[in-house]
């Protein structure tokens, strides 16, 4: 168990940077989420602290050894693969004591080791199969089991659930997460799925071309997006986003000068920018009863979820949802009145994009 | 349906055709070999080729009797099994290495020397191994025919070794695995039909190789091949005998690669399509 520290590291291939320069301290025993959309250098950063990748330059330190000569073999680091990477030839039982014959463990602690792990993550059964005869599922276990069993310092996931459909990842994610408060080890876990980092994690790092957007809570990252772009990351469906202006007192669309009702503060930050970019979640409309109180959208499509029904409308030319009761029972070619509920609403700067507060 | 039906027969009828017109071609001069080798001398040359004929083994006597073929044919097998065991000695490990780096020049290289015409080699190789008086050795001969095997047995490994997914030897790297470990406890495991094959290719390729022995050989260590070259001669050639050394020295590799067919034709496809 222990803490990760990443400073001003930056990795390049040839002459492209893929992170430009980094800094981020993971605690001991702390589960955090690398997030981010594909090339955003998520699974490089793992795979330098796993010691797959060498560092370009900047250190790296693993409880308070700097690693960044240190073989991947030495570092006493477990890593989950995206495709499980187990050993086609061995066994279950040989798949996860390998790792301990390698260093040496003695037999009996061997088999102490893989069959508490088996035990956990159910795999009992299967310890003499071979990968091939395995479900995905299974495998993603026995790929877990061959990590947890070595009790390393820390753990990596690398997309570890996105092979499995669409039930079993959730039933997955579930045990990862329970395991991380069993173990009490280091974890950190790359995806590109933002319901997986914000189910799981302590800590999300969101990423964009190798460069942390944000580092916080998954509720912080919810409800205080620190730009744009995390805003529009996180959260499902996206965050839908209005150019705003401050004109005669009030929050006007710029395109199509509609009136939007606003919160205090946002309609403060609003004032002082003079114009910037409305963030307001499909989650966070509330339906109005009088026109003057919302803004009256055209219903242009209807998903009904069951739970809640997203509604599909243009808003200042731009494609937007919103997330209503479903006993509202919308119907396209209804005309709805959407008013932002007070204090959830979101500023950003036009030019960067950086929440405007 | 039923033109679909139609086509589908064509085909395979011509597949058949096909088949049967490649297998005679190929066959032939081996039927042929072998049948002259059970006819009596005079029938051996005899035009027409006569099909029907008492066979006899008077070829395969007299070829023991004027040549020493027992000791020729160990000499081949220790060459050959030398030559086979040095290319894999040093072909899997430079296989394992091009595919772990990516880095192929080396794999082109010794592709490139399997390419060259032997006799490119034969005189540089003539002077340093009678220099260091190495003339008629088994070294010579072993080291040698090694240009035969060693490629074949790179090049027959490389997709093997590419087909195992990356992620495989990383998640060995980060069990505790340095690169040397990594080839003999997770690489070989998994390419041994490919190593196998590689090895039954450069056994027959160095068996049936002619040119160095015949150079580098003295009378002591001539292989079978380069022995049955004796046979003919400037006036007279003893085509009987000459067959039965022949069929007797196509033997060992044609009854490998019986045994062996089917692992033959996977182990060769290996890596073709990711499992």
């Amino acid at each position: 168990m222990a803490s990760i520290s990443i400073r001003n590291l930056t990795k390049r291939y040839g002459n492209f940077t893929v992170i430009p320069d980094l800094n981020l301290e993971i605690a001991d025993h702390e589960f955090v989420v690398f997030v981010g959309p594909s090339g955003c250098g998520k699974s490089t950063l793992l795979r330098i602290i796993a010691g797959l990748e060498p560092i370009s330059s900047g250190d790296l330190y693993i409880g308070d050894t700097r690693v960044n000569g240190v073989q991947a073999a030495q570092r006493d680091i477990a890593m989950v693969f995206q495709d499980y990477a187990l050993y086609p030839h061995m066994r279950v039982y040989d798949n996860m004591s390998f790792a301990l014959e390698l260093r040496g463990t003695p037999k009996a602690e061997i088999d102490a080791r893989v069959k508490r792990a088996a035990a956990l993550l159910h795999i009992e059964p299967y310890l003499d199969r071979k990968p091939k005869e395995l479900s995905g599922g299974q495998r993603q276990r026995v790929a877990m089991g061959r990590a947890i069993v070595r009790n390393p310092k820390a753990f990596l996931f690398d997309e570890p659930l996105s092979n499995l459909d669409a039930k079993l990842r959730g039933q997955v994610r579930a045990e990862i997460k329970a395991l991380s408060q069993e173990l009490k080890t280091t974890m950190v876990f790359v995806t590109h799925d933002q319901i997986e980092a914000m189910t799981m994690a302590d800590r999300i790092v969101v990423l964009q071309s190798g460069t942390i957007q944000q580092y916080d809570t998954p509720e912080a990252v919810y409800e205080r997006p620190a730009n744009q772009f995390v805003a529009g990351f996180i959260g499902s469906p996206a965050m839908n986003f209005f150019p705003v202006e401050w004109r005669q007192e009030r929050a006007i669309l710029s395109q199509g000068g509609t009136v939007v009702p606003l919160g205090e503060e946002t309609a403060n930050g609003l004032r002082h920018a003079g114009r910037a970019v409305l963030g307001i979640r499909p989650e966070h409309f509330a339906v109005a009863t009088d026109a003057a109180d919302g803004i009256t959208v055209n219903v242009k499509l209807v998903e009904p979820l069951g739970s809640d029904t997203l509604i599909h409308f243009d808003l200042a030319g731009a494609a937007s949802i919103a997330r209503v009761d479903p006993s509202l029972r919308p119907k396209v070619g209804d005309r709805i009145n959407l008013r932002p509920q007070p204090g959830k609403t979101h500023l950003f700067d036009a030019a960067n994009g950086q929440v405007v507060r | 349906m039923t033109d679909a039906v139609n086509t589908d027969r064509w085909i395979r009828w011509l597949n058949l055709v096909q088949l049967v017109l490649a297998g005679v071609i190929i066959m032939t001069p081996t039927v042929w070999m072998v049948l002259s080798s059970f006819k009596p001398s005079f029938e051996v040359t005899a035009y027409p080729p006569t099909l029907i004929f008492t066979p006899t083994l008077d070829n395969y006597v007299e070829l023991t009797k004027t040549t020493p073929f027992l000791s020729y044919a160990l000499n081949s097998l220790i060459v050959t099994v030398g030559s086979t065991a040095l290319g894999l000695l040093f072909g899997i490990p430079a296989a394992f290495v091009v595919s772990w780096t990516r880095i192929s020049w080396p794999a082109i290289l010794t592709l490139a020397a399997r390419m060259a015409p032997g006799t490119l080699f034969l005189l540089p190789w003539y002077v340093m191994f009678r220099q260091v008086g190495m003339i008629g050795s088994y070294t010579a001969l072993i080291l040698s025919h090694a240009v035969i095997t060693l490629p074949i047995v790179i090049w027959v490994l490389l997709p093997s070794f590419d087909a195992i997914p990356r992620s495989v030897f990383e998640a060995a790297q980060v069990d505790g695995c340095g690169v040397t470990r990594i080839l003999w406890r997770i690489a070989l495991p998994l390419v041994a039909s490919g190593i196998a094959v590689s090895a039954i290719l450069a056994f027959v390729f160095s068996w049936n190789y002619f040119l160095f022995a015949l150079v580098l050989s003295n009378g002591d260590t001539k292989t079978l091949i380069a022995a049955a070259f004796n046979f003919i001669g400037e006036g007279s050639t003893q085509w009987g005998a000459l067959m039965a050394a022949a069929t007797l020295i196509a033997l060992p590799p044609l009854v490998l690669a019986a045994l062996v067919q089917r692992w033959l034709v996977s182990g060769l496809t290996l890596g073709a399509v990711k499992g």
